[in-house]
């Protein structure tokens, strides 16, 4: 845990530094302040598909290793996607109102996409929750972190593919060239929430490991409680 | 393994035949859903006669993968067991499935279709392409509902977490195929859709072969 | 002569919780193992891996010269026969379309499907809806689908359960058939009684462990 603190700490010293940056930085021709939220916004995106992918890893080394520590990583980094993926929607809907008119402009294939990758993994999470034996749910998992993984670039194609036969690209944020302070402040919290997702990482994976060594703890064998039924107060029957 | 496949497709219709659970729960059940939509919208006639086609492709998605959840030979403890032992391979028996759910699905879809021309009075025309975006959009459904019911099999709760895994997995064939119908109505090509409908199913279908013996390994 | 089936400490665990915790038996060519054990002493658990359809946790064993361990079982499982509690038929089939569907896999012919289910006395009835049938009918097609495949190792849970006392000789048939050719055959049961005559070897499960 003292790496997990350590990690933690640079990552706190690191987001001060991208918060004071994102603020300090002038406002954005057209948006004005709302676009502040871009340095959260983007960051949580990035992480949400740099969590996936590492769920696929983890679910790929665990079909050829067949260790626990993989299967923990690929879970560990779902449960840590799911949360930065829902911060990426959340934040996204905020920024989106006020300035395109809508919370969800679904002309974007990256917020589609997110949304899609959102459900997809909390599937992945439901799925781990309702399999109570460890190693099926490894093994079922796994797959389905391998499939899903696959699907994720699939519909992000396929929206994009509708944006571009439906209409000319439209002015986007991030469309126009930044300004070199706000790229920095972008910068600065990219590797702010990096570190941030490291440190959750390397935390969940030693409770993970925690809850494992709880889990196999001894228990008495199945057959054990059975006893013959009392029947008119005899004992054996 | 091909006519083990088809052995396996042909059981399952043939239970389905006589269960008779698509024609006379989920086809209703679908069109009830198809009846709600209109209901809610109101008397905005060009309203609804435009949403039409999206309404037909989402209560598809929605309710037709119920019919992979179906109970099929390959799917109850017992039966499972005695397809295994018979020597049928997890491959086989996953494309038997798939192939009795994607013919399910191609009934279930027209009936669904007559329904919603009905329903919806939609501008589109109806062409020969039409049913090849039916057939690729029923088949990549069955490949992946039936997938998602391997992944779940047995576990309890497993309707409901079988469909959320569905849903999300299948949206590029539900962007793909009302795409399609979209660019028919305005004359314009359908290549781009018909060829991604394509690689969607290609991915799915050997995503289900890969995953077909890891996942009956697991179940062991 | 090779044994048709050794496991050498079998343990089954789910989680972590043990169902079989040592389990050690072989069955020679032509011998028919009875084991018999209280309920949830792990008896249909042993069983099913005695089928290879559940993996040990751990342990070593061979069915039919196949290890447990590789994946060469799966080429001997098209001649294991195995009779679960709940007979494995669907529903909506008819006994004999049951049947069938087992021959067409097993490349067994219409007229073997007839004199399965005439053997069994289910000839009247094999058109009758499986859900239609009796629990004891449904066993007795369970049987007759053994009668048609002529399994090298025969595993039966409970055999004479929901039988009548007319049917009950068929399961002494069903295991002298596949003795006498040489396979083998295990039978488990909560009434030790029933397998007195049938078993030429007897062991005891209690509490996941395995004895004579």
């Amino acid at each position: 845990m003292t790496k997990v603190r350590i990690v933690m700490a640079l990552a706190a010293i690191v987001a001060a530094y991208g918060l004071y940056l994102a603020i300090a930085a002038p406002p954005e021709a057209v948006q004005r302040t709302y676009a502040r939220i871009l340095h959260i916004h983007a960051p949580s995106a990035w992480l949400a598909f740099l969590a996936f992918f590492v769920t696929a890893f983890g679910s790929i080394m665990w079909r050829v290793r067949r260790k626990p520590v993989w299967d923990r990583l690929a879970a560990s980094s779902a449960e840590i996607g799911v949360l930065f993926t829902g911060l990426a929607l959340v934040t996204g809907m905020i920024w989106g109102k006020p300035v395109w008119g809508v919370y969800f402009d679904w002309a974007d294939a990256r917020m589609a996409s997110t949304a899609l990758m959102f459900l997809v993994y909390l599937g992945y999470l439901a799925l781990r929750r309702a399999t109570p034996d460890p190693q099926l749910r490894a093994a079922r998992a796994s797959i389905l972190g391998i499939v899903a993984v696959v699907q994720v670039p699939l519909v992000y194609f396929s929206v994009n593919l509708v944006r571009t036969l439906h209409q000319t690209p439209t002015i986007r944020p991030g469309g126009s060239p930044i300004h070199p302070a706000m790229l920095q402040a972008l910068m600065v919290n990219l590797a702010a929430f990096t570190l941030i997702y490291i440190a959750l990482l390397m935390g969940r994976m030693v409770v993970g490991r925690l809850e494992e060594e709880a889990a196999s703890a001894f228990e008495p064998v199945a057959g054990a409680a059975v006893v013959p039924p009392r029947l008119n107060g005899a004992v054996d029957v | 393994m091909t006519t083990h496949a088809l052995e396996i497709a042909r059981h399952d219709l043939l239970v389905e035949r006589r269960a008779k659970e698509t024609l006379t729960v989920v086809v209703p059940f679908g069109l009830a859903a198809l009846i709600a939509l209109p209901m809610a919208i109101g008397i905005d006639l060009p309203l609804i006669s435009r949403i039409g086609p999206a309404a037909y492709w989402s209560t598809s998605l929605l309710f037709g993968m119920q019919i992979a959840w179906r109970n099929t030979v390959a799917d109850t403890g017992p039966n499972r067991d005695l397809i295994t032992l018979l020597g049928v391979s997890p491959v086989s028996r996953f494309w038997g499935r798939a192939i009795a759910s994607a013919v399910l699905l191609v009934a279930f879809m027209f009936l669904l279709g007559v329904a919603a021309i009905l329903l919806f009075s939609p501008q589109i025309p109806l062409t020969p392409w039409m049913l090849l975006i039916v057939l690729l959009f029923a088949t990549g459904l069955a490949i992946v509902a039936t997938l998602a019911a391997d992944i779940t099999s047995g576990l309890s709760g497993r309707s409901p977490l079988a469909s959320v895994l569905v849903v999300p997995l299948a949206l590029p064939l539900l962007v793909g195929a009302a795409q399609a119908v979209e660019s028919l109505s305005r004359g314009s090509g359908i290549l781009p859709w018909l060829l991604m409908l394509a690689a969607v199913e290609i991915v799915l279908a050997v995503a289900g072969t890969l995953a077909a013996k890891p996942l009956e390994e697991a179940a062991r | 002569m090779t044994p048709v089936l050794t496991l050498e400490k079998i343990e089954v665990r789910i989680g972590n919780v043990p169902l079989v915790s040592s389990a050690s038996c072989s069955v020679e060519s032509g011998q028919c193992l009875g084991i018999a054990g209280p309920n949830g002493s792990g008896k249909t658990t042993l069983l099913r891996v005695m089928a290879t359809l559940l993996k040990p946790s751990s342990g070593r064993g061979s069915i039919l010269g196949a290890a447990l361990e590789t994946a060469g079982f799966e080429l001997v499982r098209p001649r294991i026969g195995l009779s679960s509690h709940q007979p494995a038929l669907s529903d909506h089939l008819t006994l004999r379309e049951n049947l069938e569907f087992v021959a067409r896999i097993t490349g067994h012919g219409a007229r073997e499907v007839g004199e399965a289910l005439e053997t069994v006395g289910l000839a009247g009835a094999a058109d009758r809806l499986a859900i239609h049938c009796s629990h004891g009918m449904r066993k007795r097609a369970d049987l007759a689908r053994l009668f048609l495949t002529r399994p090298d190792l025969l595993l039966l849970d409970e055999p004479h359960a929901g039988l009548d006392s007319s049917a009950t000789p068929l399961v002494t048939v069903l295991v002298r058939h596949t003795t006498s050719k040489g396979g083998g055959a295990v039978i488990v049961s909560h009434d030790p009684t029933t397998m007195v005559d049938l078993a030429d070897e007897h062991m005891t499960l209690r509490t996941g462990i395995l004895s004579r």
